[in-house]
Protein backbone atom coordinates (compact mmCIF):
# COMPACT_ATOMS: atom_id res chain seq x y z
CA UNK A 1 0.00 0.00 0.00
CA UNK A 2 2.47 2.31 0.91
CA UNK A 3 4.49 1.12 -2.05
CA UNK A 4 1.58 2.05 -4.30
CA UNK A 5 1.21 5.49 -2.35
CA UNK A 6 4.75 6.39 -3.65
CA UNK A 7 4.18 5.14 -7.00
CA UNK A 8 1.31 7.57 -7.46
CA UNK A 9 3.26 10.40 -6.03
CA UNK A 10 6.26 9.58 -8.47
CA UNK A 11 3.76 9.75 -11.16
CA UNK A 12 1.80 12.53 -10.61
CA UNK A 13 5.29 14.44 -9.75
CA UNK A 14 6.28 13.00 -13.69
CA UNK A 15 3.15 14.08 -14.96
CA UNK A 16 3.12 17.62 -13.86
CA UNK A 17 2.54 19.83 -16.77
CA UNK A 18 5.56 22.05 -18.06
CA UNK A 19 3.12 24.70 -18.63
CA UNK A 20 1.21 24.68 -15.46
CA UNK A 21 0.79 28.21 -14.03
CA UNK A 22 -1.30 31.17 -13.61
CA UNK A 23 -3.83 31.59 -16.44
CA UNK A 24 -4.28 35.43 -17.52
CA UNK A 25 -7.92 36.25 -18.75
CA UNK A 26 -7.09 38.93 -20.71
CA UNK A 27 -3.43 39.84 -22.33
CA UNK A 28 -2.67 42.50 -24.64
CA UNK A 29 -1.10 41.03 -27.76
CA UNK A 30 2.27 42.15 -28.30
CA UNK A 31 3.76 38.70 -29.38
CA UNK A 32 3.68 40.23 -33.08
CA UNK A 33 6.36 42.85 -32.04
CA UNK A 34 9.34 40.39 -31.88
CA UNK A 35 8.11 38.74 -35.00
CA UNK A 36 11.45 38.39 -37.19
CA UNK A 37 11.46 40.25 -40.78
CA UNK A 38 13.43 37.86 -42.83
CA UNK A 39 13.93 40.67 -45.93
CA UNK A 40 17.29 38.19 -47.57
CA UNK A 41 19.71 36.49 -45.44
CA UNK A 42 21.94 33.89 -44.73
CA UNK A 43 23.32 31.98 -42.31
CA UNK A 44 26.36 29.47 -41.80
CA UNK A 45 24.15 25.99 -40.26
CA UNK A 46 24.98 23.44 -38.01
CA UNK A 47 23.07 20.66 -37.40
CA UNK A 48 23.64 17.60 -34.72
CA UNK A 49 21.63 14.85 -35.97
CA UNK A 50 21.25 11.91 -33.86
CA UNK A 51 25.25 12.06 -33.31
CA UNK A 52 26.12 13.19 -36.89
CA UNK A 53 27.28 16.52 -37.73
CA UNK A 54 25.81 18.17 -40.74
CA UNK A 55 27.12 21.97 -42.13
CA UNK A 56 25.94 24.29 -44.59
CA UNK A 57 24.56 27.52 -45.70
CA UNK A 58 20.56 28.31 -44.80
CA UNK A 59 19.31 30.93 -46.54
CA UNK A 60 15.72 32.67 -45.75
CA UNK A 61 14.38 35.03 -48.16
CA UNK A 62 11.04 36.89 -48.05
CA UNK A 63 9.27 36.58 -51.82
CA UNK A 64 7.33 38.93 -53.66
CA UNK A 65 4.12 37.09 -52.85
CA UNK A 66 4.99 37.44 -48.74
CA UNK A 67 5.73 33.94 -48.88
CA UNK A 68 9.33 33.11 -47.16
CA UNK A 69 11.75 30.57 -48.95
CA UNK A 70 14.02 28.67 -46.94
CA UNK A 71 17.26 26.93 -49.39
CA UNK A 72 19.79 24.75 -47.43
CA UNK A 73 22.67 23.61 -49.31
CA UNK A 74 25.86 22.55 -48.19
CA UNK A 75 29.04 24.70 -48.62
CA UNK A 76 30.46 23.46 -52.10
CA UNK A 77 26.64 24.48 -53.24
CA UNK A 78 25.16 20.87 -53.54
CA UNK A 79 21.14 21.25 -52.32
CA UNK A 80 19.51 19.31 -49.26
CA UNK A 81 16.03 21.25 -49.22
CA UNK A 82 14.04 23.78 -50.64
CA UNK A 83 11.00 24.86 -48.60
CA UNK A 84 8.46 27.61 -48.88
CA UNK A 85 6.47 28.80 -45.98
CA UNK A 86 2.85 31.36 -46.58
CA UNK A 87 0.38 31.19 -43.59
CA UNK A 88 -0.61 27.85 -42.79
CA UNK A 89 0.80 26.81 -46.04
CA UNK A 90 3.99 24.94 -46.54
CA UNK A 91 5.61 24.28 -50.14
CA UNK A 92 8.32 21.27 -50.51
CA UNK A 93 9.93 23.06 -53.48
CA UNK A 94 12.91 20.43 -53.39
CA UNK A 95 14.34 17.94 -51.04
CA UNK A 96 17.20 15.28 -51.19
CA UNK A 97 16.24 11.69 -51.92
CA UNK A 98 18.05 10.99 -48.37
CA UNK A 99 16.17 14.13 -46.71
CA UNK A 100 12.42 13.26 -48.14
CA UNK A 101 10.87 11.15 -44.98
CA UNK A 102 7.65 12.29 -43.58
CA UNK A 103 9.15 12.46 -39.75
CA UNK A 104 12.13 14.78 -41.49
CA UNK A 105 9.69 16.76 -43.05
CA UNK A 106 7.38 17.26 -40.27
CA UNK A 107 9.91 17.92 -38.04
CA UNK A 108 11.84 21.07 -39.82
CA UNK A 109 8.17 22.37 -41.12
CA UNK A 110 7.48 22.54 -37.17
CA UNK A 111 10.96 23.80 -36.09
CA UNK A 112 10.72 26.36 -38.89
CA UNK A 113 7.32 27.70 -38.51
CA UNK A 114 7.98 28.15 -34.72
CA UNK A 115 11.03 31.01 -35.14
CA UNK A 116 9.02 32.06 -38.20
CA UNK A 117 6.11 32.53 -35.81
CA UNK A 118 3.52 31.26 -38.37
CA UNK A 119 1.14 30.30 -36.23
CA UNK A 120 0.58 33.76 -34.30
CA UNK A 121 -2.06 35.33 -35.94
CA UNK A 122 -4.78 32.71 -34.00
CA UNK A 123 -6.00 33.36 -30.77
CA UNK A 124 -4.46 32.37 -27.60
CA UNK A 125 -3.57 32.08 -24.28
CA UNK A 126 -1.13 33.71 -21.31
CA UNK A 127 0.37 31.48 -18.67
CA UNK A 128 2.32 33.01 -16.23
CA UNK A 129 5.05 31.32 -14.57
CA UNK A 130 6.92 33.05 -12.18
CA UNK A 131 8.62 35.95 -13.92
CA UNK A 132 7.87 34.40 -17.23
CA UNK A 133 4.86 34.61 -19.45
CA UNK A 134 3.81 31.90 -22.18
CA UNK A 135 1.96 32.94 -25.00
CA UNK A 136 0.64 29.82 -26.14
CA UNK A 137 -0.98 29.89 -29.65
CA UNK A 138 -2.48 26.12 -30.59
CA UNK A 139 -2.01 24.98 -33.91
CA UNK A 140 -3.56 21.65 -34.37
CA UNK A 141 -2.07 19.51 -31.52
CA UNK A 142 0.87 21.35 -31.41
CA UNK A 143 1.33 24.48 -28.55
CA UNK A 144 3.93 27.13 -29.92
CA UNK A 145 4.81 29.03 -27.14
CA UNK A 146 6.69 32.69 -27.19
CA UNK A 147 8.06 33.55 -23.26
CA UNK A 148 8.37 36.80 -22.56
CA UNK A 149 9.23 38.98 -19.39
CA UNK A 150 6.52 40.08 -17.17
CA UNK A 151 6.68 43.26 -19.31
CA UNK A 152 6.28 41.87 -22.58
CA UNK A 153 9.57 43.80 -23.17
CA UNK A 154 11.78 40.86 -24.10
CA UNK A 155 10.81 37.51 -26.37
CA UNK A 156 13.25 35.20 -24.06
CA UNK A 157 12.59 32.23 -26.01
CA UNK A 158 10.72 29.60 -28.21
CA UNK A 159 8.93 26.21 -27.10
CA UNK A 160 6.99 23.88 -29.16
CA UNK A 161 5.05 21.10 -27.66
CA UNK A 162 1.58 19.73 -26.40
CA UNK A 163 -0.42 21.29 -23.20
CA UNK A 164 2.31 19.58 -21.04
CA UNK A 165 5.59 18.47 -22.36
CA UNK A 166 8.15 20.66 -24.45
CA UNK A 167 9.44 18.90 -27.48
CA UNK A 168 11.53 21.41 -28.64
CA UNK A 169 13.06 25.37 -27.83
CA UNK A 170 14.56 27.97 -30.08
CA UNK A 171 16.73 31.14 -29.49
CA UNK A 172 16.55 33.78 -31.32
CA UNK A 173 19.34 36.54 -30.78
CA UNK A 174 21.23 39.95 -31.62
CA UNK A 175 18.05 41.15 -33.82
CA UNK A 176 19.57 44.18 -36.74
CA UNK A 177 16.96 45.28 -38.85
CA UNK A 178 14.70 42.82 -37.56
CA UNK A 179 16.72 39.81 -38.07
CA UNK A 180 18.38 37.65 -35.48
CA UNK A 181 22.53 37.16 -36.00
CA UNK A 182 21.89 33.88 -34.13
CA UNK A 183 19.23 31.42 -34.22
CA UNK A 184 19.40 27.87 -32.10
CA UNK A 185 17.22 25.20 -31.96
CA UNK A 186 16.85 21.89 -30.06
CA UNK A 187 15.09 19.05 -29.55
CA UNK A 188 14.61 17.87 -25.96
CA UNK A 189 13.41 14.33 -26.64
CA UNK A 190 16.18 13.26 -28.99
CA UNK A 191 19.69 14.26 -30.25
CA UNK A 192 18.59 17.01 -32.65
CA UNK A 193 20.08 21.07 -32.43
CA UNK A 194 20.41 23.55 -35.67
CA UNK A 195 22.42 26.41 -34.96
CA UNK A 196 22.70 29.27 -37.39
CA UNK A 197 25.06 32.62 -37.26
CA UNK A 198 24.32 35.37 -39.79
CA UNK A 199 26.82 35.05 -42.71
CA UNK A 200 28.28 38.75 -43.79
CA UNK A 201 27.57 37.50 -47.63
CA UNK A 202 27.43 40.31 -50.52
CA UNK A 203 23.64 40.20 -51.83
CA UNK A 204 24.74 42.45 -54.65
CA UNK A 205 27.84 41.06 -56.26
CA UNK B 1 7.23 12.62 -98.39
CA UNK B 2 10.50 15.70 -98.98
CA UNK B 3 8.28 17.74 -96.58
CA UNK B 4 7.98 15.56 -93.61
CA UNK B 5 12.16 15.08 -93.69
CA UNK B 6 12.68 18.79 -93.60
CA UNK B 7 10.50 19.39 -90.98
CA UNK B 8 12.41 16.61 -89.02
CA UNK B 9 16.12 18.16 -90.24
CA UNK B 10 14.22 21.60 -88.89
CA UNK B 11 13.35 20.06 -85.63
CA UNK B 12 16.81 18.33 -85.28
CA UNK B 13 18.78 21.57 -85.31
CA UNK B 14 16.46 22.92 -83.59
CA UNK B 15 16.98 20.77 -80.76
CA UNK B 16 20.71 20.40 -81.60
CA UNK B 17 21.09 24.31 -80.53
CA UNK B 18 19.09 24.28 -77.74
CA UNK B 19 21.60 21.78 -76.37
CA UNK B 20 24.23 24.26 -77.03
CA UNK B 21 25.56 26.88 -74.45
CA UNK B 22 25.05 30.42 -75.59
CA UNK B 23 27.94 32.19 -77.25
CA UNK B 24 29.53 28.49 -78.27
CA UNK B 25 29.33 26.55 -81.55
CA UNK B 26 30.17 23.03 -82.56
CA UNK B 27 33.85 21.91 -82.07
CA UNK B 28 35.30 21.65 -85.36
CA UNK B 29 38.00 19.52 -84.63
CA UNK B 30 37.29 17.12 -81.71
CA UNK B 31 40.08 14.49 -82.03
CA UNK B 32 42.60 17.56 -82.12
CA UNK B 33 40.72 19.28 -79.36
CA UNK B 34 40.90 15.73 -77.05
CA UNK B 35 44.45 15.08 -77.95
CA UNK B 36 45.74 18.91 -77.03
CA UNK B 37 43.78 19.00 -74.26
CA UNK B 38 44.85 15.90 -72.61
CA UNK B 39 48.35 16.40 -73.52
CA UNK B 40 47.91 19.48 -71.92
CA UNK B 41 46.76 18.30 -69.01
CA UNK B 42 49.16 15.41 -68.66
CA UNK B 43 51.64 18.24 -68.08
CA UNK B 44 50.01 19.63 -65.01
CA UNK B 45 51.35 18.18 -61.89
CA UNK B 46 50.04 20.71 -59.22
CA UNK B 47 47.65 23.60 -59.84
CA UNK B 48 47.66 26.66 -57.25
CA UNK B 49 44.58 28.81 -57.67
CA UNK B 50 41.72 31.11 -55.89
CA UNK B 51 38.32 30.58 -56.75
CA UNK B 52 35.28 31.96 -56.81
CA UNK B 53 31.83 30.13 -56.08
CA UNK B 54 28.72 31.48 -56.68
CA UNK B 55 25.28 29.35 -55.95
CA UNK B 56 22.55 30.66 -58.54
CA UNK B 57 19.00 29.73 -56.56
CA UNK B 58 16.84 30.54 -59.70
CA UNK B 59 13.16 30.30 -58.39
CA UNK B 60 14.75 33.08 -55.81
CA UNK B 61 16.23 34.88 -58.22
CA UNK B 62 19.06 34.94 -55.88
CA UNK B 63 22.81 33.76 -55.54
CA UNK B 64 25.76 33.10 -52.44
CA UNK B 65 29.00 33.60 -53.43
CA UNK B 66 31.86 32.49 -51.63
CA UNK B 67 35.20 32.22 -52.33
CA UNK B 68 38.68 30.83 -51.51
CA UNK B 69 42.09 28.50 -52.39
CA UNK B 70 42.34 25.33 -54.58
CA UNK B 71 45.18 23.18 -54.65
CA UNK B 72 45.72 20.21 -56.99
CA UNK B 73 48.20 17.37 -57.33
CA UNK B 74 48.26 14.69 -59.46
CA UNK B 75 47.42 11.99 -58.97
CA UNK B 76 44.17 13.22 -57.15
CA UNK B 77 44.91 15.29 -54.19
CA UNK B 78 42.51 17.98 -54.07
CA UNK B 79 42.14 20.88 -50.92
CA UNK B 80 39.51 23.30 -51.25
CA UNK B 81 40.02 26.18 -48.61
CA UNK B 82 36.71 28.14 -48.10
CA UNK B 83 37.59 31.71 -46.86
CA UNK B 84 34.75 33.89 -47.14
CA UNK B 85 32.33 34.51 -46.08
CA UNK B 86 32.30 31.36 -43.98
CA UNK B 87 35.64 29.07 -43.30
CA UNK B 88 35.48 25.52 -44.62
CA UNK B 89 38.56 23.10 -45.11
CA UNK B 90 38.19 19.72 -47.50
CA UNK B 91 41.08 17.56 -48.43
CA UNK B 92 40.56 14.77 -50.67
CA UNK B 93 43.42 12.55 -51.09
CA UNK B 94 42.85 9.28 -52.89
CA UNK B 95 39.81 7.60 -51.16
CA UNK B 96 40.73 9.67 -47.67
CA UNK B 97 38.63 12.58 -47.34
CA UNK B 98 39.32 15.62 -44.60
CA UNK B 99 36.88 18.33 -43.62
CA UNK B 100 36.83 21.21 -41.16
CA UNK B 101 34.00 23.34 -40.59
CA UNK B 102 33.97 26.33 -38.16
CA UNK B 103 33.52 23.47 -35.06
CA UNK B 104 34.32 20.06 -35.86
CA UNK B 105 37.05 18.42 -37.78
CA UNK B 106 35.81 14.76 -39.78
CA UNK B 107 37.52 12.33 -41.41
CA UNK B 108 35.97 9.81 -43.79
CA UNK B 109 36.97 7.29 -47.18
CA UNK B 110 35.03 8.31 -49.88
CA UNK B 111 35.18 4.97 -50.82
CA UNK B 112 32.37 3.62 -47.99
CA UNK B 113 29.68 7.11 -49.84
CA UNK B 114 29.00 6.98 -52.85
CA UNK B 115 27.63 10.04 -53.82
CA UNK B 116 30.81 11.35 -52.30
CA UNK B 117 32.80 9.29 -54.51
CA UNK B 118 30.66 10.19 -57.40
CA UNK B 119 31.51 13.95 -56.91
CA UNK B 120 34.92 13.41 -55.98
CA UNK B 121 35.49 11.99 -59.20
CA UNK B 122 33.83 14.42 -60.89
CA UNK B 123 36.28 17.92 -59.39
CA UNK B 124 38.80 15.30 -60.45
CA UNK B 125 38.49 14.56 -63.43
CA UNK B 126 37.84 17.99 -64.24
CA UNK B 127 41.48 19.30 -63.48
CA UNK B 128 43.30 15.73 -64.67
CA UNK B 129 41.93 15.72 -67.93
CA UNK B 130 39.96 12.23 -67.67
CA UNK B 131 36.74 14.19 -68.10
CA UNK B 132 36.33 13.57 -71.44
CA UNK B 133 36.87 9.76 -70.72
CA UNK B 134 34.25 9.67 -68.45
CA UNK B 135 31.80 6.61 -68.00
CA UNK B 136 29.11 8.40 -66.32
CA UNK B 137 28.34 11.11 -68.27
CA UNK B 138 27.87 11.87 -72.06
CA UNK B 139 30.69 14.49 -73.31
CA UNK B 140 29.87 17.27 -76.39
CA UNK B 141 32.42 19.27 -77.52
CA UNK B 142 31.97 23.04 -78.30
CA UNK B 143 34.14 26.45 -78.98
CA UNK B 144 33.55 30.34 -78.17
CA UNK B 145 36.15 33.02 -78.76
CA UNK B 146 37.88 32.36 -75.93
CA UNK B 147 37.54 29.43 -74.53
CA UNK B 148 36.36 25.52 -75.73
CA UNK B 149 33.55 24.00 -73.63
CA UNK B 150 33.14 20.89 -72.57
CA UNK B 151 29.34 19.87 -71.66
CA UNK B 152 29.25 17.02 -70.14
CA UNK B 153 25.26 15.05 -69.19
CA UNK B 154 25.10 12.23 -66.60
CA UNK B 155 23.87 9.26 -67.71
CA UNK B 156 24.53 7.38 -64.05
CA UNK B 157 20.96 7.40 -61.62
CA UNK B 158 22.07 8.92 -58.75
CA UNK B 159 23.97 11.67 -60.86
CA UNK B 160 21.18 12.05 -62.86
CA UNK B 161 19.07 13.42 -59.81
CA UNK B 162 21.97 16.21 -58.66
CA UNK B 163 22.91 17.37 -62.22
CA UNK B 164 20.89 18.22 -65.31
CA UNK B 165 24.67 19.34 -67.25
CA UNK B 166 28.26 19.77 -65.70
CA UNK B 167 30.03 22.34 -68.22
CA UNK B 168 33.69 22.23 -68.21
CA UNK B 169 35.45 25.58 -69.69
CA UNK B 170 39.16 24.96 -70.68
CA UNK B 171 41.12 28.20 -71.70
CA UNK B 172 41.73 28.10 -75.50
CA UNK B 173 45.47 29.16 -75.01
CA UNK B 174 47.18 26.78 -72.13
CA UNK B 175 43.85 24.47 -71.67
CA UNK B 176 44.09 25.00 -68.32
CA UNK B 177 40.04 24.72 -66.60
CA UNK B 178 39.04 28.35 -65.95
CA UNK B 179 35.46 27.45 -64.91
CA UNK B 180 32.77 24.66 -63.60
CA UNK B 181 29.25 24.60 -64.03
CA UNK B 182 27.00 21.96 -62.30
CA UNK B 183 23.43 22.83 -63.59
CA UNK B 184 20.90 20.94 -61.53
CA UNK B 185 17.66 19.66 -62.58
CA UNK B 186 15.61 22.61 -60.73
CA UNK B 187 16.72 24.78 -62.59
CA UNK B 188 19.57 26.46 -60.21
CA UNK B 189 23.13 26.23 -60.74
CA UNK B 190 27.01 26.26 -58.57
CA UNK B 191 29.13 27.98 -61.15
CA UNK B 192 33.31 27.84 -59.35
CA UNK B 193 35.61 30.27 -61.20
CA UNK B 194 39.31 29.74 -60.57
CA UNK B 195 41.46 32.92 -60.85
CA UNK B 196 44.97 33.71 -60.36
CA UNK B 197 45.83 30.41 -61.42
CA UNK B 198 49.34 28.56 -61.19
CA UNK B 199 50.61 25.99 -62.81
CA UNK B 200 53.51 23.09 -61.64
CA UNK B 201 54.46 25.07 -58.48
CA UNK B 202 55.69 23.09 -55.37
CA UNK B 203 53.08 22.24 -53.01
CA UNK B 204 54.30 21.01 -49.72
CA UNK B 205 53.14 17.22 -49.14
CA UNK B 206 51.55 19.04 -45.68
CA UNK B 207 48.68 20.77 -47.64
CA UNK B 208 47.28 17.40 -49.01
CA UNK B 209 46.88 15.63 -45.70
CA UNK B 210 43.89 14.22 -45.23
CA UNK B 211 44.18 11.33 -42.08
Amino acid sequence: MRYLLLVSIWLAAGCRSAYEGVRIASARPCIEAFQPEFSRVVYSAQAEVAGRHLTGLLMIKAMPDSSIRMVFTNEAGFKFFDFGFSGDNFTVYYITEQMNRKAVLKTLRKDFELILMQHTRQPFAVIRKKDEWYYDFKNGKDHYYYITDSACSSLLRMERGSSRKKVVEAYLGNFTNHMPDTIAIRHVNFNFTITLQQLDDDAAE
Amino acid sequence: MHKVWLAGIVLLTSLCAKAQYKGYGTMKDEAVFRAQFKEASRKINTIQSDFVQEKNLSLLDDKITSRGKFWFRRENAVRMEYTSPFQYLMVVNGTDVYIKDSKKENRLSSGSNKLFRQINRIMIDCVNGNALDSKDFTVQLFSGSNDHLIALTPVEKTLKTMFSHVYIFVDKGDFSVTRVEMHEPSGDHTLIRFVNRQMNVNLPDALFVAR
